[in-house]
This record gives structure tokens, sequence and C-alpha cells, in this order.
């Protein structure tokens, strides 16, 4: 984050025009161009950095794919992606000079010699659009297909950039299936590009209300006195969504909602709700806390899975008043598939702070709602004088999608001639207080990268140790004798009801949203 | 009752002692689902008539994107009767999730007469507690500026495109940003319509490898509209401080020379071009030409690099609107200190002076 402050020393006119690193200009490669990722989110968010202005105009994007497709045809095809996806309204203006800024380079990720071509291109483009060798590329594809790309890539020598210049890869999750998997993703990465140059994204830390949670801990004085063990009760992160699998199948199949929501979104939310205050705001300040928060997660035995973690799978149910196939019946589906499609955990985190306060975790699919959000529980104020006969505890509420925002309930007293005590909630909401839609997490995403911020990217060592803590719960999921059971909900509630006794016996309840 | 959306009026009449009243009352008979919202407080001054009528329309459209408390003061301050008049209201707009209605308070102020110099009594005492003052002050500062108001004021948001004379309006202004201890943030509109166009400018420049161009610069030239000199020698202001030039020679005939910190000359023009405030800005480093200029569209910048062994490619910017709605909505939006704009006066204030006409001042 501190290297805005440098590059504007550096530019003398940036002073003063913006706090953040300046993205420099360079070639964005797209490997899976034309999969629905470029389509519904890359595209868009760069054709919306064009049309704030924030994308220096040199930025040229290479779409690297195995359909044969001239430059012309990618453009059309990425124009009505873009008007179909975009935050904001296509301008026929902007929209013909970024157009002018995109290409397509055919090639199958196998093909070495695809590579090679794709090598001259980027020095042609250096030298006619001013990329100054600067180099992003982009993997939108399966990690399956990583190790090709990757080996081509180094064998044109793109994985090194001229001096002065520099090369980056941002990959997208899953970053592996298990620990073993994550470590090899991370040696064949390794071997063509550094850590340094390496940005594993999770949209989900581009959220403005993820990024918020640090301000919030760290910006204001009244919060962190209170946020230890001997304020606090527990803490709830929630993850739900309306949506099933959505054409998904075929991945969901291979993940569940442990592996695709809690390895990588959920721990890294934890992680910003419970690590200690970085020493400046530097990216890797800020990773080795999160990381030393992984760490101390307790690690759970097959015998503590089965008492801590429950999954489901929905059943046939409604969702909205409309019916609902159960997931067994979704496309690309087996009919006695295990897969989880809910998940319900009670976390530990071994440090002086976090010392025996429980963290609640639940996420899943065909849930009455969608929404994300983290509470705060705080405990209960001693049971003498108004709190006799009702005594609610406060809680802070982090809304991160939708209706972004902050609440916390309190009590009060009713309005009359009794003690008649009512938990309030001050509320804060982000829609309502400012004007200014949010940029989409892609676009602040997509810009660190260029400005070479990885603060909110996941580094190797975070992504192994949150597998180090999936693993065994994995591993109790499929073993062969006394694997716990996967119980079933109907689509439209909020899991089974194992989910509620996993808080009950603890005497609480998920937060009703 | 706050009005639908699209009728800005004062609003209901009120006696200043039932201000707070009347406003509770507002949202007790508003309908539906509406909530109020304050970030601010924004008191915008003015003494031209019509003000109040005026401003209303664009407090109505400013808290569509920056919900506040606005305390809008029309004065009179010559007036012989000594009278105080008072109305309430909102401004409801529907939020972008859609749905529920956003409302912003307005308290507008009728101020004849002596009372007119009476803002921290009678209008600061309506502030939305806790919550920060901008006042935008319309007019020219008078000498005889009431040295309290400093205390209250947190932004003090101006034009000085509309000064008459900058050099004593500064001189006020730097007052008092004395007064306050340097706490008041300077926001000239001014330098606020300069944003786009210097982001334009600088962005040029983000790369490293352009930046020997600092050292080689040998001219700018500045395409200003009727009326906005004041702002194209802010820009100059801006070259100068940021690069560290230095004033050399300034002619009557709209062109100066500055020198850099090699004592080498870069020549400066200033043309007044009927159009944008402000038109194509040139910066001319040997053999490459830098090139801001408003797009045909209208609302976009047209940017591009040329050179010997380099075409011209043009790319397109945001462009500022010149609407004033436009310039306080952008101006709210950025916060934070504006150092660089002092600095930028300072390496032009010879050239400000005297309503922004360069003048002589020997070679």
């Amino acid at each position: 984050m501190n290297r805005a402050a440098e590059q504007s020393q550096e530019n003398p006119l940036r002073e003063g025009l913006t706090n953040r690193a300046v993205p420099q200009p360079c070639s964005i490669v797209i490997f899976g161009a034309t999969g629905d990722l470029t389509h519904r989110k890359l595209l868009p968010a760069l054709y919306n950095l064009a049309a704030d202005g924030e994308l220096p105009p040199a930025v040229t994007v290479i779409g690297f794919a195995r359909r044969p497709k001239t430059d012309d045809e990618f453009r059309k095809e990425m124009e009505q992606s873009v008007k179909e996806f975009s935050r904001q309204a296509v301008r026929d203006e902007i929209w013909s000079n970024f157009a002018q800024s995109l290409f397509y380079h055919q090639s199958d990720f196998a093909d070495e010699s695809g590579f090679k071509t794709l090598a001259d291109r980027l020095e042609k483009v250096d030298k006619e659009r001013g990329t100054r060798g600067n180099r992003l590329f982009y993997f939108a594809v399966g990690p399956e297909e990583f190790e090709p790309i990757l080996k081509h890539l180094k064998a044109a020598g793109l994985n090194k950039a001229p001096e002065g210049s520099w090369a980056r890869v941002i990959v997208e999750k899953p970053f592996g299936r298990d620990l073993d998997s994550a470590r090899e993703l991370n040696r064949v990465i390794s071997n063509s590009f550094s850590e340094e140059q390496t940005y594993r994204i999770d949209h989900f830390l581009g959220k403005e209300t993820a990024q918020n949670i640090l301000v919030l801990r760290f910006a204001n004085a009244i919060f962190e006195p209170l946020w230890n063990t001997r304020y606090i009760d527990h803490v709830q992160i929630t993850a739900a969504e309306t949506l099933g699998v959505e054409g998904r199948g075929g991945y969901y199949e291979t993940a569940g909602a442990l592996r695709d929501m809690v390895q990588n979104h959920l721990l890294q939310l934890l992680c910003l709700v419970g690590m200690e205050a970085p020493s400046d705001l530097r990216a890797d300040s800020i990773r080795d806390e999160k990381v030393k928060l992984v760490r101390c997660l307790r690690r759970m035995s097959p015998g503590e899975v089965a008492v801590d973690v429950v999954r489901g799978q929905y059943a046939e149910g409604a969702i909205n008043g409309k019916p609902a196939a159960p997931y067994r019946k979704e496309e690309r589906i087996a009919p006695d598939s295990k897969i989880e499609t809910f998940v319900a955990l009670r976390l530990n985190i071994d440090n002086w702070r976090w010392w025996d306060v429980p963290i609640y975790m639940r996420v899943g699919k065909r849930l009455p709602k969608s929404a994300t959000e983290i509470s705060v529980h705080f405990k209960k104020a001693p049971m003498v004088l108004f709190n006799k006969e009702t005594n609610e505890a406060n809680v802070l509420v982090i809304r991160i999608q939708p209706d972004e925002g902050i609440s916390l309930r309190m009590q009060a007293k009713i309005p009359g001639s009794s003690f008649r005590i009512e938990p309030v909630k001050m509320d804060f909401h982000y829609g309502t207080t400012f004007g200014k839609a949010s940029p989409e997490a892609y676009e602040r995403l997509l810009l660190d990268a260029m400005s070479g911020d990885a603060t909110l990217f996941a580094r190797r060592d975070e992504v192994e140790e949150a597998w180090a803590f999936i693993d065994p719960i994995e591993k109790a999921w499929s073993a062969k004798k006394d694997a716990p059971e996967l119980y079933f909900y109907p689509a439209g509630t909020w899991g089974p009801e194992q989910a509620d006794e996993l808080l009950a016996r603890d005497g609480r309840a998920w937060r009703r949203l | 009752m706050p009005p639908p959306s699209g009728t800005y009026s004062l609003g209901q009449p009120v006696t200043i002692s039932d201000i707070g009243a009347e406003l509770k009352k507002l949202w007790q008979e508003g309908e539906g689902a509406m909530t109020r919202a304050s970030l601010i407080n924004l008191a915008v001054y003015s003494e031209r008539p019509g003000s109040l009528e005026k401003n209303t329309q664009l407090i109505a459209k400013i808290t569509e994107n920056h919900s506040c408390r606005a305390l809008v003061i029309g004065a009179t301050p010559e007036s012989k009767e000594d009278r105080i008049e008072a109305w309430v209201n909102a401004h409801c707009h529907v939020s972008r999730e859609g749905g529920k209605q956003i409302c912003s308070e307005q308290i507008s102020f009728s101020l004849q007469g002596p009372c007119a110099k009476q803002l921290p009594s009678i209008v600061f005492s309506h502030l939305d507690s806790d919550l920060p003052l901008y006042l935008w002050w319309q007019d020219d500062f008078p000498n005889d500026m009431d040295p309290q108001l400093w205390a209250w004021v947190d932004r003090l948001i101006f034009d000085s495109q509309t000064w008459k004379d900058f050099d004593k309006q500064m001189r006020l202004v730097e007052t008092a940003e004395q007064e306050a201890r340097q706490r008041i943030v300077l926001c000239d509109l001014n330098w606020t319509r300069l944003d786009k166009v210097r982001y334009a400018l600088a962005q040029f420049f983000d790369h490293p490898a352009s930046h020997h161009h600092f050292a080689k610069m040998e001219s700018v030239t500045v395409n200003f509209g009727p009326g906005y000199k004041s702002a194209a020698i802010l820009l100059i202001g801006w070259l100068a401080a940021q690069l560290k030039w230095k004033t050399n020679q300034q002619h009557m005939n709209g062109s100066c020379r500055f020198l850099d910190s090699n004592d080498r000359k870069i020549d400066i023009e200033l043309r007044e071009k009927s159009g944008n405030p402000i038109g194509e800005v040139i910066l001319n480093s040997q053999q490459t030409k830098f090139c801001v200029k408003p797009a045909k569209c209208g609302d976009l910048l047209e940017v591009s690099r040329s050179g010997e062994n380099e075409t011209a490619k043009p790319q397109m910017m945001p462009a500022q609107s010149n609407d004033p709605v436009d310039l306080m909505t952008q101006e709210l939006l950025r916060g934070g200190q504006h150092r660089i704009y002092l600095r930028a006066v300072n390496a032009v204030r010879s050239l400000l002076g005297n309503g922004g006409s360069p003048t002589r001042h020997g070679d």
C-alpha cells in the first residue's frame, strides 16, 4: 500500500491526485479469453477502469484461447459482454477507443509455438503501444491448465521481464484441492514465477466492505480494546446464497462448499477479523499477520470433525416460492453424490486474543436468502439492574454483501414510566451514506496487480496454511470407516438442523439474517 | 413531509426557535420508507438576489450523491431592516439499491440587515452535531469577516474564478486559514475544475522512463475559455510548483517564461479561445508533444503523445464538467488536504494578481 507514496514521489505530477499506487502501462494476457470469467468479470472490469480514467492508456489486452477468432470477432464478442455485465453503461466513444487495445491470440495451451508467437506479438505491442515490457498474465482457466501454460511461458522467456519492467501472473482459485495439490501447484508456479510475481486472487478481498474491516478495527479507537476474549463471546461468519450450482456441477462435484468457499473466502474474512494490527500497511506486513492467525487455527481430529463440523446437501425444496430441484438432480451431478453444498463449523483460534472464543462459520447453497456477513457477539452485561429479566448481548454486524454496511445492536429503554429494555440497532449503510457506487472487486484487484500491490492477494503460505486446516476435515469426511454423516436439508431452509445444534449445545444460536 | 423528488422549494416556513421541532415533524409526517442521511453539514452563503431558490436547486442535486444537512443562507447585510426568515425542507431520492428513499435536510435562512453578520449564533446553532462543516462561500469575502466564523468551519469552498481581486481575496482566505490554525482546508472550485486535466497530464509521466521529459520541457500552451484565465494560470502554477519551475519573464500578451531548476527556459503561452474553461493543453519536451484536449463529444478528454518516431494514438479519459453541481460533487468526493493547491497558487501568485491578467513583472 505504501507504494503509492513511493510512486507519487517518482512522478511529481501525481502528488495529491491519488493516494494509491499508480498502475503501470502493460500488456494483459488472459488465458481462457473465451470463458465465463473473462466475459462476465474481467473485460467489464477493464472497460470500467478505462471509462473512469484509471487505466493507463497504453494498457493492451490480449485474449489467448484455443478457438480460432480474429481480433475483430473477439472485440465484437467482448462488446456484447461488456454491454451486458458492465456496472456502467457502455459509451461508444470510450468503447471504440478501448476496443483498439483488445487483441486475440489463438493457440492451444499445450502448443509451445503459440507462446513463441505470443512473445513476438508482445514485443510488437511494446513498441507500438508503449507497454514498456510490462506483462500481466491472467489465468482464467482451470488449474489443470496451469502447468503447460507456465512451462511454455518460461520456455518463451515470458516469465522474466527486461530490466526496469515486470512480469506478473494472476491465478484464480481453486488453489489446489488439498495441501499436497496446493503445494504442487505452488511448486509449478514457482518454477516459472517467483512469489513476488504471483498474485492469487480472492475476489472477496476486493470488496469494499472486506477492506473496511481493517479500517473499522484499526482506525477507530473504541473497538480494539474490546476485540478479545475478555469482551467477545463468539463470532459468526455466514455466506449464504439462494443459487444452486448453476451449471458449475462438474467443478462443484470435485470441490464442495468447504473447498469452494471456506478454504479461501471465509478464512480470508476470518483473518481480517482476527489478525493482530500489522506494523505498517505493506502487503507483506498485512499478510504476515493473516498467516499467523491461520496458523493458530486449532487443527481438528476426526473425532472433533464429527462434533464440530456439519455437512449438508440440499434436497428438493423451494426458493422464493419456486420449486427447487435437489442437488443430486442438477446437471452434471452424480445421482449418489456426497458432495456438501452446506457446511457449518465451530473453530477455535489458539492465541491469547481469541482463546475460548468460538468462531462459527456457515456457508451454503439454496439457502433462503443471499447474504454474507460477520457478526461479533459481545459478552452479556452482568445480570443485575436493568438486565435481571432479559439480557441481550451487543452485536456488531459487518455486512459484506448485499446492502454493505455495519450495525451495532444495543439495549435501550422503551419510552414510558416503567423500565422496559429492548434492543435497538445503530445502522450504517454504504448505499445510503455514500452516493458513489463502489467499484467491482475485480476492478480494484486488477489495478492493484498492475500497480504491484499484493496486499489483497493471497500469499503462498496463507494458502498452504489454510489447506493444512481444511485437510483433516476433508480426510475425516472421506474416511471409509466412521465418516461423519452427510445431512440433507430442503432447498430454501437454513441448512440441516444439526447446524443449529452446533450452536445450541453451547447455549447460542445463529443470528437471524 | 418531504416533497417528492423533483420539486425543489424552500419548504415549510418556520420560526428560528422552532427549527428543531419542525425538522422532527418533517420526519414524523413523512410517508413510505425514508432514511435520513447526513455525512456533513454543508452551508452555502450568498448575497446575490434569488440565491436561496437557485441554491436550493443545486443542493437538491448535490444531495443525490452527498447526503448532508444543508444550511442555505441568502444574506443582504446592507439592508436596514433586521429580519430573519427560515424554512425547512428535505430532498429525497431513491437509493442506488432502489426502494428506499434517502433524504437530506435543508434549512434555509434569509438574513437581512445586521443579523447577516451573526452566522455562528443564528445558523451554526442548527448544525448536525459531530459532523464537519463545509462552508461554500459564493461571493467575494468581505474585509470585515467575523473571525469567530473560522472556528466552526472545517472546509472552506470558494471559486477563485469569480473573484475580482485575486490577491486581496487570497489574503483574506489565508488569514482565515491562519486564524483557524491551518485546520481549515481551502477548496477552490477553480482548482477542482482542473482535476481531470491534471490527471490526464500526470498519467503521461507515470512510467519512470518518461521522467527525462521533465528536464527537457520547452514550452507549454494552454487554451482557456473566456473568463477562465485564472484557471489556466492555476494549471501553470501546478506544473511550476511540482516541477520546480520559477517565474522569469511575464508579458502582457498572454505569454510568459519560467526557468527550471537548471535555469532552462520554458515558454508559456495562454490563449483565450471560446469553449471549455480549459481547452487544449500542450506540453512540448524537445521531440515529444503531450496533448490533452476536449474530445468532440464534449464530456471526455482526448489524450495523446506524439514525437519524431511516435505517431499520436489518442485515448479517451473523463473530463471535468463545469456545471456547479458536478464541480461540488467532485470536490466533496475528494476529501483530504489540498496542499498542492497553495503551492500552485504561490508559484503563480504574481500572475494571478489583478484578476488573473498576466502583468509585466520585469525581465
